[in-house]
């Protein structure tokens, strides 16, 4: 296996000035662009206008990481938008909550 | 590289139809999930679940690998020394080509072993090369793991990267790309990083796509993550707690502040740096938990100290209890 270096010069953070477009959204989910918008409608992620164009929408690394969960639970366990909203409010509040802890100093990594 | 059992891994016979690998998947899923799991090593089992299920919930794949498990158990493929070391044998996968669908979600190999990425690496971009339309490539979704220290001033890191080249004989080949990726400064656990064009090759002359990194903390012996905040315990003598005082405090970002304790401070009383955590809109804040540290009385003068303390500052921290009487 032989190997060579490639010294990237295109690396973004996503969100603040670089958000991601829905059509962006979507390639890095797998999925297409009527998927993102149910994501909008059920909630699992925020645009700030749902009356705009989804052409007009922007997403942050947080739509990011909702989306790709939400992916993996409609993948794996076969559950509806809804449910996987629900599945993601409870996930992130029990993470919410132990970094709560973990910075107290109250729980370990 | 090892063989992998991925029927071992869900606890299941290779007869297992598609409902008992669907329903082996989710429970073991359940079980070792990280954020419910209370086993020590449920990231490791959780990533071999998911490198499981990957293979045996999709057909194709399946196929090949069956296929696969019985070259290994004729004896292809097994190192002499009987080390576990494993080597697809040439041509194995021939006839088998990975496609992947819309509904199979993010192309997130890159959390998977060495022995996922060479037996169906190989399979889904020959697939891709083979298909008759025009597409750009697949994302791809890794995490990278970086300091406190870093993500406030921003790091170059390397990562390598696994792909199939064609070699100078026309041979598909792998290729192990090192890839140096400059993090920009004020990243926070949670963001991603996109290296543009690092993600699969594009079909029939589109352009390759996305390769995504999420930002992963390294544990601080110092400092603790909350988001964009930074908690940090700082020891303090009963005499700065009572009296008050000023205390140097060293900050993420570097250099010391001299922070005023108040007096009378409790012990888990905190404390707000503004503005000292990660960078970002806002910026996060830095906190500093008090934490009252006893000067052991392992001295003559210690312990008299402390008995002239309790007669000049007669004090009962059990007053609330109501246990004087007993």
């Amino acid at each position: 296996m032989s190997s060579y270096t490639v010294t990237s010069t295109v690396a973004t953070a996503v969100g603040g000035t670089h958000p991601l477009a829905v059509h962006e959204l979507a390639h890095a989910c797998g999925a297409e662009i009527d998927w993102v918008v149910q994501l909008v409608e059920v909630g699992i992620v925020v645009v700030a206008d749902t009356s705009a164009s989804p052409d007009d929408w922007r997403f942050h690394s947080a739509d990011l990481q909702c989306a790709l969960e939400a992916r993996r639970l409609e993948r794996d366990f076969g559950v509806g938008l809804e449910a996987a909203a629900l599945i993601l409010d409870l996930q992130h509040e029990v993470r919410r909550l132990k970094a709560a802890l973990h910075a107290q100093g109250l729980l370990r990594p | 590289m090892e063989f992998k059992d991925y029927y071992k891994a869900l606890g299941i016979e290779r007869t297992a139809s598609e409902e008992e690998v669907r329903k082996a998947y989710r429970k073991l899923a359940r079980k070792y999930h990280p954020d419910v799991s209370k086993e020590p090593d449920a990231q490791a089992r959780m990533r071999d679940i998911n490198e499981a299920n990957d293979v045996l919930r999709d057909k194709e794949k399946r196929a090949a690998y069956d296929a696969l498990a019985d070259r290994v158990a004729q004896g292809y493929g097994a190192d002499e020394g009987g080390r576990g070391n494993y080597q697809p044998p040439p041509g194995w996968d021939q006839g088998f080509e990975f496609h992947r669908g819309p509904s199979q979600g993010p192309a997130d190999h890159a959390e998977f072993s060495e022995f996922f990425s060479s037996v169906f690496g190989k399979g889904e971009h020959r697939g891709a090369q083979n298909r008759q339309y025009r597409a750009r490539g697949e994302d791809h979704h890794a995490a990278i793991e970086i300091s406190i220290e870093d993500a406030i001033k921003g790091v170059e890191r390397e990562i390598v990267l696994r792909s199939l080249e064609v070699d100078a004989k026309g041979q598909p080949a792998y290729v192990n790309r090192t890839l140096s990726v400059k993090i920009p400064a004020g990243v926070h656990p949670g963001q991603f990083i996109r290296l543009a064009g690092q993600g699969m090759p594009g079909h029939g002359g589109e352009a390759a796509g996305d390769l995504y990194l999420e930002v992963r903390m390294a544990p601080h012996k110092l400092y603790r993550v909350d988001g964009r905040d930074l908690y940090m315990t700082l020891p303090v003598t009963p005499t700065e707690a009572a009296l008050g005082a000023q205390v140097h405090v060293p900050t993420p970002g570097g250099g010391v502040v001299e922070v005023t304790v108040p007096a009378n401070a409790r012990s888990g009383l905190k404390l707000r740096l503004k503005e000292r955590g990660l960078p970002g809109k806002p910026p996060g804040h830095l906190y500093l938990l008090l934490d009252i540290a006893l000067p052991p009385a392992d001295s003559e003068a210690a312990r008299q100290a402390y008995e002239l303390l309790a007669k000049a500052a007669p004090f009962d921290p059990r007053r609330h209890l109501a246990t004087s009487g007993v």
